[in-house]
């Protein structure tokens, strides 16, 4: 069940949330040895949790009453170390409380079951964590999750919870929607405050939820936006909610696919899937952006040099305890000199005035999510567009342009665009402006509502 | 103009020293390989014209302290 029905069949009294959180708990029982996605099961917690939903008094106003959801072990849990990923962290002092967006899910009625797998640190899209085993893809078991919030985008493929939140750098909650079928919200940045998890990138980080459908991801969404003074990145605006507007026309949007380097370096999947939303949408327009790799190459330098210099401590004395796959990555990312760096920051400016010139003339942006569908777990190497590329790395060339200026992404679920692979989905961004997540998410619904863009449950064969 | 394999590696040297970052021997070839695909990105940002208008992104924002103020 979807979380929308969930939350009104509780508030109605036709569910109890304590049934659904034990359904829940027993779906994770039964797949997770399979899926791998949860790396902590809160079963104590959210059985007293949904006892409190049931006889709360105001139980009918909580727009996520009973709601199962789970987080990126990158979020707080009290009484729960933050692992985000590593080793190195299982030493931390258990975090003293949740992290301020799940409280926020739980103030709306939503119960926190558990905490999910991802790539160390964040540095990554596959999670194939060495620590922690690979996440699985629920629609392949052979294939990766993507990552780095791979236990997200697998949890709600699989159908453990209909609601899991990660977090999105590069593309971490793009990615795994894509490969794992599932529909993703990359808020503008700093529209959500990420009080209370464990940073990755401070200048490219956004958090985010997962659904599989677009109703839910707005409610997730709207029941997490608000101001955080204590946040510096929160932009401290004041909510805007996106639920009651996600059945309104799209005829009347601007609409065009994004040209050049989101095609070159697009697989024929992923070209066939946003040519299949596009004509959906009635749009035959194309938007052509110039030096698109040089801001793809600034969120490379920013994100290698500023993560690299965040866990510098530890790289000095135990380097030999980071994750292998990313462990050489971290080591070169503080040797990098600073103009680099600082040239990065002012490219990455320079793109996104860039990108406001082109929403002067259209209100949403299609491109593929990922250049293929799920490579097998273990794959090195995918030939794009000519070119023998490191496969890890590159499942972010096509989402990392975009989270380098913080646009607003909603990532939706197409599939049967490989004909070699039919089971496997496969994403198509959905870009607004900045602050209009309400235009991505009412494209999204309106691709939902012609079927084209769909989030089933694996059959975890 | 790329910067040669000796180049890199100098680098690598010099800026783990001024760092006090041992690198073992074991994860030198990976460092390199890494500071020498991070040196082909640069290329590409150093490459960009920009003028004084672009600022750098990474925008300061000043902390109130916590309380009315006098």
């Amino acid at each position: 069940m979807k979380a929308v029905e969930i939350a009104a069949k509780v508030r109605s009294g036709e569910l109890s949330a304590s049934s659904v959180v034990q359904s829940s708990l027993a779906l994770i029982a039964a797949t997770d040895p399979k899926v791998n996605a949860f790396t902590a099961v809160l079963a104590e917690r959210a059985i007293k949790r949904a006892g409190q939903i049931d006889k709360h008094t105001r139980r009918a106003e909580l727009s996520l009453a009973g709601v199962p959801f789970a987080v990126k072990n990158l979020f707080d849990i009290a009484g729960l170390p933050t692992l985000a990923g590593s080793k190195i962290e299982r030493d931390a002092a258990p975090a003293s409380r949740d992290a301020l967006l799940v409280r926020r899910m739980e103030a709306a009625g939503a119960i926190l079951v558990g905490a999910l797998n991802m790539d160390e640190y964040a540095y990554g899209f596959t999670t194939e964590n060495s620590h922690y085993g690979p996440t699985r893809n629920p629609h392949d078991l052979t294939r990766i999750s993507g990552g780095s919030s791979g236990g997200s985008g697998a949890a709600v493929a699989a159908g453990q919870v209909p609601i899991t939140l990660g977090s999105d750098t590069n593309g971490s909650i793009r990615v795994p929607s894509s490969l794992c079928g599932v529909f993703g919200l990359k808020p503008t940045y700093g529209r959500l405050p990420r009080l209370g998890s464990y940073p990755f990138v401070a200048s490219l980080d956004h958090l985010g939820p997962f659904a599989r459908s677009v109703a839910d991801l707005a409610f997730a969404y709207d029941a997490m936006q608000g101001p955080a003074p204590d946040d510096p990145a929160c932009a401290q605006r004041p909510p805007e909610p996106t639920r009651e507007l996600l059945g309104g026309r799209t005829d009347g949007l601007r609409i065009a696919v994004l040209g050049g380097w989101f095609r070159e370096m697009a697989m024929p999947e992923a070209l066939a899937a946003v040519d299949a939303v596009a004509q959906a949408l009635g749009t035959t327009r194309l938007v052509e952006l110039h030096d698109v790799d040089r801001a793809r190459a600034a969120a490379f330098l920013i994100t290698n040099a500023e993560s690299s210099t965040l866990h510098l401590a530890d790289l000095k004395t135990r380097a030999q305890d980071f994750e292998p796959l990313s462990r050489d990555r971290f080591l070169a990312g503080a040797l990098l000199p600073a103009a680099w760096i600082v040239q990065a920051q002012r490219v990455r400016h320079a793109f996104a005035r860039q990108l406001a010139r082109a929403f002067e003339t259209v209100d949403v942006l299609l491109a593929p999510a990922t250049p293929c569908v799920a490579p097998v777990i273990g794959t090195e190497w995918l030939e794009i567009n000519g070119q023998r590329l490191p496969a890890r790395a590159s499942m972010g060339l096509l989402t990392q342009p975009i989270s380098c200026i913080g646009l607003p992404v909603v990532a939706v679920p197409l599939w049967g665009c490989n004909p070699a692979a039919p089971h496997l989905p496969i994403g198509v961004q959905v870009i607004a402006a900045p602050w209009r997540e309400d235009l991505a998410l009412r494209v999204a619904a309106e691709l939902e509502a012609q079927g084209l863009a769909t989030a089933p449950v694996a059959a975890l064969n | 103009m790329s910067l040669t394999p000796a180049q890199i590696e100098a680098m690598v040297q010099a800026n783990a020293a001024a760092l006090g970052l041992r690198i073992a021997v074991e994860h030198k070839p990976g460092v390199i390989a890494f500071v020498t695909l991070a040196a082909a990105m640069a290329e590409r940002v150093m490459g960009q014209e920009l003028g004084v208008e672009d600022e750098s992104g990474a925008v300061f924002v000043p902390v109130s302290p916590r309380g009315p103020l006098a």
